[in-house]
């Protein structure tokens, strides 16, 4: 069902046009000098010359941090897809084959198309293996499908970490 | 005798243990080494209970019930202990549950989370002791992890009686392990890690697969034989995971064996997910008619031989059994998957899951049935064929080939391969329906994960076949219940359908979220 809306009554002034269009171009005109002689009021940003100054808890694009020997800390553990609200996350697990790792991610990919950037994933690893501290925004893609990024690129971002791995007594 | 649990009295019988007792009144005690189908050792003491029978406190599952006996399971002293229990038995956990396969239906887990919830107070280093070591072709030991419940080591010397598995070494240092020169690669060994309470023991073939919490279930029948043992069929993305065992003490008890239990991959490889017409895909609708033609021009209708599979469900042999009828088809080959191993606890050397139906609903409509062998002598002109899973017969498999073939198959095999019409149907497993075991229980089996790609019940197509073919009096039913409501009346065996199944049996994960609701 729709409903009346009181639309305003314009005045004779108002009607004829004239006066309107002329403080319009008013405005864009002091705008326009504006910015040309006074470049200090401008609001935009030149990204990415120029960078704003971000929160220090900023959440960017997600990256996988590595460990001394240069695998990712990730254990595959899915705590991040479960912890996900919108399951944007993908793992598969594979057997190391080494009893001190056991587990590893065959593939980790997450589609930055669909996540919310909630950070949840990196409050539930209990690796420090996902971090969303990278400061870098999502890149635009072409397709579709290049919104998953995998582990490769997330790792290109990683870092080590100085969290000890399995507990400080081991 | 009268005993009094938590202030509310019952009646029990003499040897009743309080554990019994208890959960006849639904008070929950907690366990680790207690299993129903194994003897109690009381060596977890996770279930002491405080009585006035007693200055210390008594394991519940072990210690029998008292005329006048007064437990109680909630009092400070009983609360207190259990918090100290489970320090104990955490000391030396390594807590690696991100890794560990157990985590979601993990005992200990639960356990520690409504009764200790303390942290660790431990401050020297943990014993380490073997990890990730495979002791047997299905299952792998994490010995860090055991709690020695020695629930594995009892299940092999009772229930399959192989006596593989020992605990080694004194206190903390002791775990489980084989002896010297042995694995345990007994039929039965992924029981023990069904029944490990904790992820000591794990399957290999599970392993690392999908987190417990991802999965779905569904009460169904194992197809690997005719014993028709319960299980739960597990299932995430798409696709089966595993099988678990569900307890049925009139069939399987707690129990099922190795070879059923990986019986699911038989239906993962080669899945035929389309209809093809000469081995072009074609609409499922298309290919019936087609297969209609091809039946039909192969004139004299009693000449086209009809192969069962022995993987049918009852509802689908009733369906086949009035195609069979209506349309005039010759009688039933029946074949089926080769004889194999028979033990005294639940193999059966028949590996057709419901021969017995199968033969029964052939029976009671008056079809004539012959071995499947008889086929290549038998001067058919034509052969609408069931299953993929048919022993290969060279003979058969050549004089088969030589007929106009009409293939109803889940997966593809020697004998669908070169079919002239192949319907793809569904397996057991995205079905529900009913099976009759060789001790003759007719068991239902629920729907698990979705139906593959344009793949079709059986009776579904038996009844969308029939009107093809140009009978059109007979309504297709809507379920396969109503397939035997209308069409099954006349076989004796289907007079009495066992309920609808409940929901599956949850995970402790699934339970624990209930009792919070």
């Amino acid at each position: 069902m729709g409903y009346k809306v009181a639309r305003p009554e314009l005045n004779i002034f108002e009607k004829s046009y004239v006066p309107e269009i002329l403080k319009g171009v008013g405005v864009s005109s002091r705008h326009f000098f504006r910015n040309i002689f006074g470049k200090k009021d401008i609001v935009t940003v030149e990204y990415p010359e120029v960078k704003p100054d971000y929160a220090s808890r900023y959440r960017g694009h997600h990256r996988l941090m590595a460990r001394e020997d240069g695998t990712a800390r990730c254990v595959a553990c899915m705590l991040c897809s479960t912890a996900c609200p919108a399951h944007c996350i993908t793992i598969e697990a594979g057997d190391y084959g080494d009893t001190d790792v056991e587990k590893y991610p065959v593939k980790f990919e997450i589609d930055l198309l669909v996540c919310v950037y909630c950070g949840m994933c990196e409050e539930a690893c209990p690796c420090d293996a996902i971090r969303m501290d990278s400061g870098i925004h999502t890149p635009s893609q072409m397709y579709r499908k290049d919104g998953r990024v995998g582990k490769v690129d997330l790792m290109a971002l990683g870092d080590l970490s100085i969290a000890k791995q399995g507990g400080e007594l081991s | 005798m009268k005993v009094t649990i938590d202030g509310r009295e019952l009646e029990v019988e003499n040897g009743t243990t309080i554990l019994q007792a208890a959960q006849k009144l639904g008070v929950d005690i907690p366990t680790f080494c207690y299993h129903p189908g194994l003897s109690a050792p009381a060596n977890c003491r996770m279930c002491l209970v405080n009585t006035n029978k007693a200055p210390k406190l008594l394991p519940a599952c072990y210690a029998t019930c008292m005329d006048g006996m007064e437990v109680k399971t909630n009092d400070e002293k009983t609360l207190r202990t259990r918090k100290s229990t489970l320090e104990f038995i955490l000391l030396h956990h390594p807590v690696d549950c991100p890794i560990c396969d157990q985590a979601g239906e993990c005992v200990l887990q639960d356990n520690y989370f409504a009764h200790s919830a303390q942290p660790s107070r431990n401050f020297t280093r943990k014993n380490h002791k073997p990890k990730a070591t495979p002791i047997g072709n299905n299952v792998i030991l994490d010995a860090e992890r055991c709690i020695v419940c020695t629930r594995c080591v009892r299940f092999c010397d009772e229930v399959s009686k192989t006596n593989e598995l020992q605990v080694v070494n004194r206190g903390e240092r002791s775990f489980v392990t084989t002896f010297p020169g042995r694995a345990l690669d007994n039929d039965y060994a992924t029981n023990t890690v069904d029944i490990c309470p904790v992820g000591a023991l794990t399957s290999r073939d599970f392993r690392f697969k999908m987190r417990v919490w991802f999965l779905k279930s569904a009460s169904s029948i194992c197809s690997g034989c005719s014993k028709g043992c319960n299980i739960t069929v597990d299932h995430g993305g798409g696709n089966t995971q595993r099988y678990r065992p569900r307890e049925n003490q009139a069939v399987n008890r707690w129990w099922m064996c190795d070879p059923g239990r990986l019986s699911y991959k038989q239906f993962q490889d080669n899945r035929l997910t389309d209809a093809q017409i000469d081995g072009v895909v074609h609409p499922v609708r298309e290919a019936l008619s087609a297969a209609a033609r091809r039946l039909r021009s192969a004139g004299d209708p009693s000449k086209v031989a009809v192969v069962p599979s022995l993987l049918m469900s009852n509802e689908d042999a009733v369906a086949l059994a009035v195609l069979t009828k209506r349309a005039g088809f010759g009688g039933w080959y029946v074949g089926g998957r080769a004889a194999g191993k028979e033990d005294a606890l639940l193999q059966k050397a028949d590996k057709n899951p419901n021969r017995a139906g199968v033969m029964a609903v052939a029976k009671a409509f008056g079809i004539e049935t012959n071995p499947l062998t008889a086929l290549a002598t038998a001067g058919a002109s034509a052969t609408l064929w069931f299953g993929h899973e048919h022993a290969v017969d060279p003979k058969v498999l050549a004089a088969v080939q030589q007929l106009s073939r009409v293939v109803v198959a889940s997966n593809a095999s020697e004998w669908t391969a070169g079919a002239s019409v192949s319907l793809p149907s569904r397996t057991f497993e995205e079905c529900s329906g009913t099976w009759i075991s060789v001790d003759g229980h007719l068991q239902r089996f629920a729907a698990g994960p979705e139906a593959k790609g344009a793949s079709v019940a059986i009776w579904d197509l038996c009844f969308r076949l029939l009107r093809s073919l140009g009978v059109m009096d007979v309504m297709p039913p809507a379920s396969p219940d109503q397939v035997v409501a209308e069409h099954g009346q006349a076989v004796p065996e289907l007079a009495s359908m066992p309920p609808a199944l409940p929901p599956a049996p949850g995970r402790p994960d699934q339970l624990r979220k209930a009792r919070a609701a």
